[in-house]
């Protein structure tokens, strides 16, 4: 079976790519942290209680590196991006402890464009400081900041500021709304973080577009009208699976999904793509994993 | 990035190097004049089979029985434009070497946009080149192993690569003719950015930023000693590429073993000065690429020539200004 093949997206359906070491791989292969993170996700929002999650777990718990990231899959040797995912899982799948450290790896990260030592080169090279202040974060460390790794993390910051509010929390949450703010396109939705290009306005992506209305969820509406009327008209000429499904998300979660809309039609590429097409139907219906 | 690096990455990294260094015909001479082909190619005709054909054919390429990948560049949903190598390039290219007896799979890692099949179905992939989902590998998501770069001239030590590409014994560079926002020019090197997997550096590849574009490209070209380019210019890009520029006609198929003096060439024919891209001056030097230093086959490069629009920032790329 290839994952083009899913039909209903089904829990059982994205259990059937799992791998035998516990993980998912993208479409087969090896497993891979983010993909298991978004099977992990679904089956957090799912019904199937049931289900056993043990050795996915395990693989999830042994790929965790001892400076309390996580790395794209276990042979790549570096903290990174997805260690948002895994810190989006409730903290009892991977263990409080665990979770903890996963949240002060990613309070801790600083993209380089946001760091004192490159706004000084900037000052000295060009003769004028950045103006966009905003702190997001970046793919990989040493990098700069880009949009989806941003709603990413603040998802995640977001759900744990929930529980435990801090003045830490709080000031990096706040600085990567403004970052998303900084960085929408002239269209009113977003790309993967470069609204203009030596001064050329660059158009946006689904996926982004749904990624940053999820993270902006409780921000004032009369800003976000723009990006409102444009996801919606994305809803019906997104190309990819994962781009409906995060638009989807991205809407329900301000009451802007339109009711007449229809599920995506878009096929399966990835394990990724079934989840979150998943994820999106459950938040459809009320439960929106990303924010509960 | 770690400093270390294990063995098995080593041996893996030694595997690939050594595997495309024995692929094909015996490597020219170190300081022999790379051949580089421009064929005339006016439109995306059934016409473009047979020449693409007649140009692998005449490198005379050993690649019977040998695992040949071809990368094109995709980068945006837009059928019709001309931002990703049209997929009849990339058909003809895959009969070609299926001609010669290779094993022959189509690969690519795109900057920007996540979903590769679908944007490969947007561009007409899916249509033009039958059984292409089986034939083809997203190198964002394949599996990766770390290589070591002996002699880097960026910040990196080294990079994750996918292994669809570390065990090929050809790669075959297959770019757009566009010109680039940030590199200047985007052919066969530039190219190379989409070998770099996503899954590990994430959309874009900023890693590859941070370290200097330029230095970034010449060190990929390192890392793939034998490669072959057949650049698309029936209608490449001019003003702001790689993706926001205007359709370029140049009516022109560049191919040749080197894509150093291939890129100088077609930097030649869109009136841009090779010399003044830096990434081609790292990589070959500027002896290297000076159009006296390449045999040419085939057309004329001057007879096909056409000036690409520059960007304000790129003007001092001009060839032969006053």
């Amino acid at each position: 079976m290839r994952i083009s093949d899913i039909q209903n997206v089904s829990i059982e359906e994205i259990q059937a790519f799992q791998n035998p070491d516990g993980g998912w791989p993208y479409q087969q292969g090896s497993s891979w942290t983010e993909p298991t993170a978004y099977a992990l996700l679904a089956q957090c929002a799912g019904e199937k209680a049931g289900w056993d999650t043990a050795r996915a777990v395990d693989w999830l718990s042994g790929a965790q590196r001892a400076d309390g990231g996580w790395p794209p899959r276990r042979s790549v040797e570096q903290s990174t991006w997805v260690t948002a995912l895994v810190a989006l899982l409730p903290p009892a799948v991977a263990g409080e402890e665990r979770h903890a450290r996963a949240v002060d790896w990613l309070v801790g990260q600083t993209a380089m464009d946001t760091t004192l030592l490159f706004r000084m080169r900037e000052l000295l090279l060009r003769g004028k400081l950045p103006e966009d202040r905003a702190c997001g974060w970046c793919w990989f460390p040493g990098t700069a900041a880009w949009v989806t790794p941003t709603c990413l993390a603040t998802l995640a910051l977001r759900k744990c500021y929930w529980q435990r509010p801090s003045a830490a929390l709080r000031e990096r949450i706040e600085g990567a709304r403004e970052f998303l703010m900084a960085r929408r396109c002239a269209d009113g939705g977003w790309n993967h973080g470069s609204a203009i290009s030596l001064g050329f306005n660059a158009g946006s992506y689904p996926e982004t577009t749904g990624q940053a209305l999820l993270a902006l969820e409780g921000s004032d509406p009369a800003q976000l009208q723009d990006s409102f009327r444009l996801g919606q008209r994305m809803l019906g000429e997104c190309q990819s699976a994962a781009g409906a499904a995060w638009l989807r998300l991205g809407l329900a979660a301000h009451e802007q999904l339109p009711a007449d809309t229809p599920p995506p039609a878009r096929v399966c590429r990835t394990v990724a793509d079934a989840a979150l097409i998943y994820l999106a139907r459950v938040a459809e219906q009320g439960y929106n994993v990303f924010l509960e | 990035m770690r400093n270390g690096i294990t063995r098995r990455e080593v041996l893996i990294g030694s595997a690939a190097a050594l595997g495309l260094a024995a692929c094909a015909r015996q490597p020219q001479a170190r300081r022999a004049r790379p051949q580089v082909s421009v064929v005339r190619a006016p439109a995306y005709t059934q016409q473009v089979y047979d020449t693409v054909r007649r140009l692998v054919a005449e490198h005379r390429l050993e690649v019977r029985g040998r695992r040949v990948v071809l990368k094109p560049n995709l980068v945006e949903y837009e059928p019709g434009s001309s931002i990703n190598t049209h997929p009849m390039v990339v058909h003809a290219g895959l009969e070609a070497f299926r001609a010669l007896g290779a094993q022959v799979a189509i690969a690519e890692g795109p900057g920007h946009r996540r979903s590769t099949l679908d944007m490969a179905e947007a561009a007409g992939y899916f249509e033009v080149i039958p059984g292409f989902e089986d034939l083809f590998t997203d190198l964002n998501l394949d599996e990766v192993s770390r290589v070591r770069l002996r002699r880097p001239v960026s910040r990196l030590t080294s990079l994750y690569l996918p292994h669809t590409v570390l065990s090929a014994d050809l790669l075959v560079s297959m770019p757009k003719m566009k010109t680039h926002h940030w590199a200047g020019a985007t052919l066969a090197m530039k190219n190379l950015f989409g070998v770099v997997p996503g899954g590990v550096y994430g959309w874009p590849k900023n890693v590859l930023h941070w370290a200097g574009i330029h230095q970034s490209i010449a060190d990929l070209h390192s890392l793939f000693p034998r490669q072959f380019a057949i650049v698309d210019g029936i209608v490449g890009m001019d003003g702001n590429g790689p993706i926001q520029g205007q359709p370029k006609p140049v009516g022109a198929i560049i191919a040749g073993s080197d894509p150093v003096a291939v890129d100088a060439t077609c930097c030649r024919m869109m009136h841009i000065e090779p010399g003044r891209i830096e990434y081609l001056t790292l990589a070959g030097g500027l002896e290297r690429i000076k159009a006296e230093n390449t045999q040419q086959i085939g057309e004329n490069p001057d007879d096909l020539s056409t000036p690409f629009a520059l960007i304000k920032e790129w003007q001092g790329l001009r060839r032969n200004r006053v």
